[in-house]
């Protein structure tokens, strides 16, 4: 069957890919990989007819979060002498636990039996994803916000650079000098 | 075309329901907007957090009568029993941690930054936690740990300046996204089995039997791969004495209660309410019976080695996580009740446990067991009610942790598990020898040469006391509280 043989072809891109995203030892080639593994699962999402998904998988994470992971890996690279060592004391034993949760899962996949649904015609789904996200999902969805919000105050809070005292500083040297309690910020 | 009076929409009877959060999420907003308007008055957003802490707080507690569970947002969340019950714990933890902040040293002294930010964060983490405590849907699961989760990386990492904190947070950050996949696995495996991602949806999918056992086992623990983070389970559990140590002391002792009990919360609420038909099916007991034993016995005989109090106190929570797991085993709404009554004394005492080293390390600059030496002189009130918080973690009468113990063990003497009470009580032997290595060092160690006394603002002695004085009481008069749990685990929804 040709659907067969595309999903087996995305199914293989993807765990290929995130085989070499694991085991590269240079994290740009990891960064590179992990575009066909995201290629790979929206392959999978299109095959499944969700099509909205599809885009959205592209254009995100392909588009804009890979690109940002590229970037923070290249702006930000430790000296190679730097990589984990990888001895046989490590790689055996995770090598072992690895195989026996392969075990499991499969053991698991294939001893149920799963609840399928036969896929009727293939439809845009973005109208009904849309009605979904503004009324039954209306909830999470603006809690996603506050999610999304509380990151970047994070991410704000922890980066910026310093513009007081170290923290580490004795209380009573730092008392002296910064009389106000937070000094200005001078952006 | 859509009709808009046949959708689902939120609505006002909803909004009523969700006072406490939506206060909590509010007073977030605005302690950040105030801290933006009022430069330099970090008095603002925490008056601004302290207010609606206290809102919240009276709402959870005139919710605690509540008669039928109600689904409200889409059936996304629900309001019954439990949830008011576990409003209110997060709620006073809420309260007693904004108020012992505001005189700490690692929040507020000279030269600390984003002093408004810090409360803000505070409001948003205890609405997540309330969420937590209420969902009915795998995605409001997912999306409300996260919202806790990522709180809580960002205020483990607090202090900028601090290798220990930067480690911290990053320690955190990094199991939590590692067990927040493993649970995502875990949470898509349930959808594919039951085909439903409503908590009641599972259930009635799960009661008609025809989900094999081990599938059901290896879901069970995925998930509980995620949850276990939450609540510091072994062998999910090597995050927490780094994390505690590395923060600030206001903020670990925060963790130490408030992400554990909403953990406990939604590890009740999922497992109670999609499990429990099925629980003498598969493994599940065997599994947190063997998982309370491990897990109490690596915090008891870890928290042993330890010479900082901080450390001592991380490794005795993950031991009351074991004891609390125990009364898991079964799902029976005799366990739930106490587990929801030793959550609150637990709450209680180890918060102020926590506080208490928070305020000696204002001026003593140390958590170091050695540097407590002579405490009991040098700040005799904090030290008293250091005392109490002690004996009550070590579960000995007439203090409230001994009734919430007793609760524990009974539930598991009466599902016939003899040999895990007698774990158990073996580990509160071990238990009592590290809290009392505090108690000798406060009153019985000399005070090196010159040590003067070690003041604790009033403000802070106040909000041990808010700790100190239920402690003592529900000791003797543990029947209100007793109540109140049994309540809130007979109002529970989906049932």
């Amino acid at each position: 069957m040709a659907a067969d043989l595309v999903f087996y072809g995305f199914a293989l891109l993807t765990v290929l890919a995130g085989c070499f995203v694991v085991f590269s030892r240079n994290v740009v080639h990891a960064g590179f990989a992990l575009m066909f593994t995201l290629l790979g699962v929206a392959g999978l999402y299109a095959m499944l007819g969700a099509d909205f998904l599809a885009v959205t998988q592209t254009v995100v994470y392909i588009g804009g979060i890979l690109i940002l992971v590229l970037f923070a890996v290249m702006m930000t690279r430790v000296p190679s002498q730097n990589a984990p060592r990888r001895g046989l004391d490590r790689m055996v034993p995770a090598g072992i636990f690895a195989v026996a949760i392969f075990a499991l899962l499969y053991k698991v996949a294939t001893g149920t039996s799963w609840p399928t649904a036969t896929p009727g015609e293939a439809l845009p789904t973005a109208k009904l994803i849309g009605v979904k996200l503004m009324t039954d999902a209306i909830f999470p969805f603006e809690f996603a916000s506050l999610v999304l919000l509380v990151a970047m105050i994070g991410a704000a809070i922890l980066i910026r650079e310093r513009k007081v005292l170290p923290a580490e500083a004795p209380a009573e040297e730092a008392a002296t000098e910064a009389p106000a309690d937070e000094p200005e910020v001078t952006a | 075309m859509l009709n808009v009076e046949t959708l689902n929409l939120p609505n006002w009877a909803d909004a009523r329901a969700f006072v406490p959060e939506l206060v909590m999420f509010g007073a977030f907003l605005a302690a950040l907007l105030g801290d933006i308007i009022a430069k330099r008055r970090p008095w603002v957003p925490f008056a601004i957090v302290l207010f609606g802490a206290v809102t919240a707080l009276s709402y959870a507690v005139a919710g605690l009568d509540i008669q039928a569970p109600a689904k409200i947002l889409g059936d996304m969340v629900v309001v019954d029993g439990m949830s008011s019950f576990f409003r209110m714990l997060f709620a006073l933890t809420a309260v007693v941690t904004v108020l012992f902040s505001w005189k700490s040293e690692e929040i507020m002294g000279p030269g600390r930054e984003h002093k408004g930010e810090f409360y803000a964060l505070i409001a948003l983490m205890t609405g997540g936690m309330m969420v937590m405590a209420e969902s009915t849907d795998l995605i409001m699961l997912y999306l409300s740990m996260e919202l806790v989760s990522l709180t809580s990386y960002v205020m483990a990492g607090w202090m900028r300046g601090s290798l220990r904190s930067t480690e911290a947070s990053l320690k955190y950050m990094i199991f939590g996204a590692m067990s927040s996949g493993i649970m995502l696995f875990g949470l898509s495996l349930i959808f594919g089995l039951t085909g439903s991602m409503t908590f009641e949806g599972i259930r009635a999918a799960l009661s008609a039997g025809t989900v094999d056992p081990l599938a059901l086992l290896t879901v069970t623990v995925l998930v509980l791969a995620g949850l276990g983070y939450k609540i510091a389970m072994v062998p999910f559990h090597f995050w927490a004495p780094d994390v505690y140590e590395g923060s600030p002391t206001p903020v670990a002792a925060f963790f130490s209660v408030g992400p554990k009990a909403a953990g406990f919360a939604l590890m009740i609420r999922f497992f109670y309410t999609t499990l429990q038909p099925v629980v003498d099916q598969f493994d599940w007991p065997l599994m947190i019976a063997v998982l309370s034993v491990i897990t109490m016995t690596v915090g008891n005989l870890s928290a042993v080695r330890q010479t900082n109090v901080k450390r001592i106190l991380a490794y005795s929570s993950i031991a009351h996580v074991g004891y609390l797991l125990m009364a898991f085993l079964m799902l029976t709404e005799q366990g739930l009740q106490a587990i929801l009554f030793y959550l609150f004394v637990y709450t209680l005492m180890n918060l102020g446990a926590f506080l208490f080293v928070t305020a000696v390390n204002n001026s003593l600059k140390s958590e170091h067991l050695a540097d407590y030496a002579g405490l009991g002189f040098r700040s005799p009130w904090a030290s008293v009610m250091m005392m109490i918080f002690l004996f009550s973690l070590t579960g000995v009468p007439p203090f409230a942790g001994f009734i919430g113990k007793f609760y524990l063990f009974a539930e598991v003497m009466r599902r016939e598990w003899y040999w895990l009470a007698i774990v158990g009580v073996l580990n509160s032997v071990v238990s009592l020898y590290y809290y009392m290595k505090i108690a000798r060092a406060l009153y019985f160690d000399k005070a090196p040469e010159g040590a003067g006394a070690v003041p604790v603002p009033a403000l802070q002695i106040f909000a041990m006391a808010l700790l100190a004085v239920p402690t003592l009481l529900l000791g003797v008069m543990w029947g209100p509280l007793k109540g109140v749990a049994d309540r809130a685990v007979a109002v529970i929804a989906g049932l």
